[in-house]
């Protein structure tokens, strides 16, 4: 229990180093030496040393509730809390960063709130039917009786493909990644947010990278080894895939996610059921 | 007490902008963050985000149009923030100098910490000059600096500066 405590507050540190890592891992996929591994860390201390600028208070409130809910929720799946009850306590988080792009009156920020909504559509159903799923193989949504049983991975494998399709959308990677889009709406959301305020974004993203790879882990049920494997595995094709393609449009990706993710994940639903 | 300024020279992200340059600089400014020379193994990102930027890259003489921008953007750069011109234009006015349109370099409009020659600077120069200008962004406060024109004071209500109206447009 000690330990579960102790991990639960090293979950932003733990964001920050595979932040790090993915930029050195990205880096040397190009042929290129890349920032140092702690370069997250060195980041947050310039922007906590520079002047912060604050456009309203509810700007900034929202993004703390934002990095707040995501911590509750990497600490509840570390418990082995009811999946579900996790999920949608993400979708609360997605929310209060959507609610930040509204509250301030910049076009970037509101298009980036647009799209984060979109693409919100798009990745929620195949969450809420992948736990749907392993409620089906455990009768339970509890994470503990996940990590209680053998692996789910060969009776859910479309699922956990489905999974990998909305990773870079999670971690706004190429091509999904339409709603940071820093050549185009410049960061969307996060545009007005500086110094110490962009800090708290910036661990949040953290933590979300730890979410993700949270859930991959539950595919691998008690095997540590399969776990990861699995982690290392995803974390490697995640990057490769941002350094080989191109943005798509976010209504392409709506499409995409939407047909092709929905279809695997219901069709492997079906599966478990009468199968 | 845990020193946090000397961080500053570790993270330093970057803002571009093209005052009016023929885009030679600016394609100079994107080599040094190609793989070839990599400017990202220093922690440099180009952000295009004034707000979160410590680094303006000035490129090009300043065109009449772009004054206004140049002053904007450097008002909402959060201090402490270094600025360089890259350049003959953005030092001088370069070729363009005494021309009806131009304004013959940027430190008419703001002060400059770094001028690095060249038509066009080669990446070498540019990568020099960032890092000179990183020994300055060190050694600076976290004083509001204000540019030479197109600028009037802070208003401070309640001990909170608002520095939202400080970059004025140049009147007709």
């Amino acid at each position: 229990m000690a330990v579960k405590f102790l991990l639960i507050l090293l979950v932003p540190l733990l964001g920050g180093l595979v932040y790090g890592l993915e930029r050195v891992v990205r880096a040397r996929m190009q042929n290129r030496v890349g920032p140092p591994l702690l370069q997250p860390f060195y980041d947050m201390f310039k922007l906590l040393d520079k002047q912060p600028i604050m456009i309203n208070s509810y700007h900034i409130v929202f993004a703390i509730m934002h990095f707040i809910t995501l911590w509750v929720v990497v600490a509840m799946i570390i418990l082995g809390d009811n999946l579900l009850y996790i999920i949608f306590l993400h979708l609360l988080s997605s929310i209060f960063l959507v609610l930040a792009g509204y509250s301030v009156n910049s076009v970037y920020s509101h298009m980036g709130s647009n799209r984060e909504l979109l693409t919100i559509v798009a990745y929620e159903p195949i969450l809420i039917l992948i736990s749907v799923s392993f409620y089906m193989m455990h009768g339970s949504f509890s994470i503990d009786t996940i990590y209680e049983h053998h692996t789910t991975l060969p009776s859910m494998a479309l699922l956990f493909v489905a999974l990998l399709l909305i990773i870079p959308i999670k971690l706004k990677k190429s091509p999904f990644d339409a709603t940071e889009a820093h050549q185009e709406i410049v960061g969307g959301v996060e545009i007005e947010f500086s110094g110490v305020f962009f800090e708290i974004l910036y661990m949040a993203k953290g933590i979300e990278n730890i979410f993700v790879y949270a859930l991959v882990i539950l595919f691998a049920g008690d095997s540590y080894l399969l776990a990861m494997v699995l982690c290392i595995g995803v974390f490697l094709l995640i990057n490769l895939v941002d350094n080989a393609t191109a943005r798509v449009k976010v209504g392409d990706l709506v499409k995409i996610v939407l047909s092709l993710g929905l279809l695997l994940s219901l069709v492997n639903l079906i599966g478990l059921r009468y199968v | 007490m845990f020193n946090l300024s000397r961080f500053r020279k570790k993270s330093p992200w970057i803002l571009h902008y093209n005052a009016g340059s023929c885009n030679g600089c600016d394609i100079e400014i994107l080599a040094c963050l190609s793989p070839r020379y990599d400017l990202e193994r220093f922690g440099v990102i180009n952000t295009g985000n004034p707000k979160q930027s410590d680094i303006f890259l000035v490129t090009g003489p300043v065109t009449m149009r772009s004054r206004e921008r140049i002053v904007e953007l450097y008002m909402q750069i959060p201090e402490p923030k270094v600025v360089v011109a890259v350049g003959s234009c953005a030092c001088t006015g370069g070729v363009f100098r005494g021309m009806y349109n131009v304004e013959d370099g940027i430190d008419r409009y703001i002060p400059v910490d770094v001028y690095i020659p060249g038509c066009a600077s080669s990446p070498e120069l540019i990568m020099d000059g960032v890092v000179k200008g990183l020994e300055i962004l060190e050694s600076k406060t976290k004083e509001i600096e204000k540019p030479k024109q197109l600028y009037k004071d802070e208003v401070v209500t309640d001990g909170i500066v608002d520095r939202s109206h400080m970059a004025q447009k140049v009147k007709k």
